[in-house]
């Protein structure tokens, strides 16, 4: 699809494809084997491109995520409805946003009747933004939805974040239509000055002007082809994006609670770790927390108690988090180099990883760089999409120690 | 993807069997009834295997063993000629294999392990055992067909405590089990591994450190024969209070309160102006750390 863009050429103007050449029948006359390969090899050449390159990433993000809700929104191409398809796969979305961007913010925008609501204000607790998400598929889909409302609502949230933070905006659009007070193009002027990039998913079809304003803020505009595509899309988002022109590095003081005391400083006391203490992030509503006296996180600033990580203090506005949470993040900076591809049958008889004997049917190899173990295509794509460590550079004693220094 | 028709559970477990305590065991040599503390651990693992083997048909194995300088496919074995095992009559075939097959393995590691003197001590290579066990996971689902539904899970049976160094492969593990939706079961012997207890705790497995080795087929039995599925109907050892503070990069030291970077979430135990992992350099008016130092002080003298 990106490359769909670069060229000014559409579709149906380039060359005539033969796309059904590519498949060709095996031995036993089948077409599985062929095209089972031929899938791989698109997945593998599709993580080859996004393995490429060492960019800075924006791995705090600030994300506000408007959707649509005008009248459009109640038609039924997407199945049940556009509406509540939407809302179905960005539950989805936000669970995987927080799984991969652990200490990101999200907040949630509507736009209907040519106003923005917030649904969900920028937060860092993904069970909020479910629960928001599932009571809006009760709500009504009516009016005109405006662009320029949203966009200037979000910016709004977005510019007091800090300076350190990607600031990102993603809009859900399936109306063809906008209706905005004023200059739309003095909105995009400012979204740009102050840093904020604005992605864009159509629902219906192409539109100049959201085009327009991803082009111009550096964020990226596609027009989904059907439901998988719009998940496809919409978990694309999910990905940190590269950094943006200047953003600022800054040194952030964070939290690591649930600790054992007694490790020197002694920043809070067991006695005072132990007491029955509220909970602060249940103390406003009325819903009960289920903490027990043991359980729970104390802020090892202020001794403030929370149920959940991650958690931004309210009394001292320290970020607490858990090491896993930022650990989660880590496998983007130190990414494995790609395995090269070996088309040779090599002396070794077995993946390494898998243990799977070669056979006939498998008649290209994969070698790591560093160890030199040979791993089969099934595992060199486990390994670089979900497992991201070499299993042979983790069992030599040598190259094990080498990835955190 | 939910079939009416119920789906055929395959629970598969693979033991990844640290080998590095071997040593330590080999010295206390001779219990009770003559043999040897060796013999014991050996007897308990191929014991437990072969148990989880008896309660279904379906139930597979996998056994993969680590020192500090290999790690090792066991079950199923690497060189895949069956060494001529010899099974007692009316015994289980795969028993048999399960029992020569570990017993051959461990005893090649360990005494291959045992001859080179010349290297220094290092740490296990548990991270890479566990994420070849992964893979093998990852085969052997992909394998399964449609009407049966693997149950796998991992049981870390070890002896050595944390390996600071590995901890970007730990961690790479227990998210990868826990997208995958792989159990880590931990079995510790002697020592206790905080990284081991975060994998636990991050993936819902057992995190067990047992007070007596002797006991080892006991609390195998007990505590982990049991599939996921069915733990909570059985009173078991009370969960352990995981330690989830994060180790610094500079010195490798627990920290309470440290600095992030913000562009590669490396942790620091204090402020500096650049960052050592990605080199990025820190703007130095930050009004938050310049108004706290004069605070402290006063309070000292």
């Amino acid at each position: 699809m990106a490359d769909e863009e670069e060229t000014n050429e559409y579709r149906w103007e380039s060359g005539y494809e033969k796309t059904w050449e590519a498949i060709k029948e095996d031995d036993d006359g089948l077409l599985e084997s062929n095209v089972a390969e031929i899938v791989a090899r698109a997945k593998r050449k599709r993580a080859a491109l996004k393995a490429t390159g060492a960019i800075q990433l924006g791995m705090m993000r600030h994300l506000f995520v408007v959707i649509d809700a005008s009248e459009c929104m109640f038609l039924q191409d997407l199945k049940p409805t556009r509406f509540l398809c939407v809302l179905k796969l960005l539950e989805l979305f936000v669970h995987e946003f927080f799984d991969l961007n652990p200490i990101s913010q999200l907040g949630i925008l509507t736009t209907k009747v040519k106003r923005c609501v917030e649904v969900a204000a920028l937060a860092g607790n993904q069970k909020k933004h479910i629960e928001a998400l599932q009571q809006m598929k009760d709500t009504s889909c009516e009016g005109e939805p405006s662009l320029q409302n949203s966009l200037e609502r979000a910016m709004n949230g977005l510019k007091n974040m800090p300076a350190h933070s990607s600031r990102e905006v993603l809009v859900l659009f399936g109306s063809l239509t906008t209706c905005d007070p004023g200059d739309i193009q003095k909105t995009i002027k400012s979204l740009k000055e102050n840093n904020i990039r604005v992605s864009i998913i159509g629902l219906a079809a192409e539109v100049r002007i959201c085009r327009e304003i991803a082009k111009r803020t550096g964020g990226t505009y596609n027009v989904l082809l059907d439901d998988h595509h719009l998940k496809e899309l919409i978990l694309n988002q999910v990905q940190p994006p590269a950094v943006a022109g200047s953003m600022e590095a800054s040194l952030v003081k964070m939290g690591f609670p649930g600790g054992k005391t007694g490790s020197g400083d002694g920043a809070s006391d067991s006695a005072a770790d132990h007491a029955p203490a509220y909970c602060l992030c249940h103390i406003e509503n009325e819903t009960s927390c289920l903490m027990g006296n043991n359980s729970g996180y104390n802020c090892p600033q202020c001794g403030s108690r929370y149920c959940e990580l991650p958690v931004e203090c309210k009394q001292c506005g320290l970020t607490l988090v858990s090491a896993p949470h930022l650990a989660r993040s880590y496998h983007h900076l130190f990414p494995i180099k790609p395995f090269i591809e070996r088309t040779e049958v090599p002396e070794m008889t077995h993946c390494f990883a898998c243990a799977k004997p070669f056979g006939e049917l498998d008649p290209n190899v994969y070698e790591c760089e560093n160890c030199k173990q040979i791993v089969c295509l099934d595992c060199d794509l486990f390994i670089r999409e979900t497992l991201h460590t070499c299993p042979g550079c983790a069992s030599d004693p040598i190259t094990a120690q080498m990835k955190t220094n | 993807m939910e079939d009416k028709e119920e789906r055929i559970e395959t629970p598969l477990v693979a033991i990844v069997i640290d080998a590095t305590p071997a040593k330590k065991f080999a010295s206390q040599a001779i219990i009770d009834n003559g043999s040897t503390m060796m013999n014991r651990i050996f007897d308990a693992l191929i014991g437990f295997g072969n148990a989880h083997l008896m309660q279904g048909s379906h139930n597979k194995l996998a056994v993969i063993a680590c020192n500090s300088k290999s790690t090792k496919f066991l079950y199923p074995s690497e060189n895949g000629d069956s060494k001529s095992y010899h099974n007692r009559p009316g015994q289980y075939d795969m028993f048999a294999k399960v029992d020569s097959d570990i017993r051959h393995g461990l005893s090649e590691l360990i005494l291959k392990d045992s001859i080179d003197h010349d290297s220094t001590t290092s740490d296990s290579l548990l991270g890479g055992a566990m994420a070849r066990a992964l893979c093998h996971i990852h085969k052997i689902q992909r394998e399964l067909s449609l009407s049966h539904q693997l149950k796998p899970r991992i049981l870390v049976v070890s002896g050595s405590s944390d390996s600071a160094l590995q901890y970007m492969t730990f961690m790479n593990v227990f998210f990868t089990a826990q997208k995958e939706n792989v159990v880590i079961d931990c079995c510790m012997m002697d020592s206790d591994s905080g990284l081991l207890q975060q994998g636990c705790d991050i993936t819902g497995g057992q995190y067990l450190r047992i007070p007596t080795v002797v006991g080892l087929l006991e609390y195998l039995l007990w505590v982990f024969l049991p599939g996921p599925s069915c733990r909570s109907k059985i009173v078991l050892p009370p969960p352990t209070k995981v330690d989830y503070r994060a180790a610094c990069f500079c010195h490798h030291k627990l920290v309470d309160i440290g600095w992030v970077c913000s562009v590669c979430l490396s942790i620091f135990c204090k402020f500096s102006i650049i960052c050592t992992t990605c080199n990025t350099e820190f703007k130095l008016n930050r009004p938050a750390i310049v108004p706290s130092k004069p605070k402290k002080r006063p309070r000292m003298e």
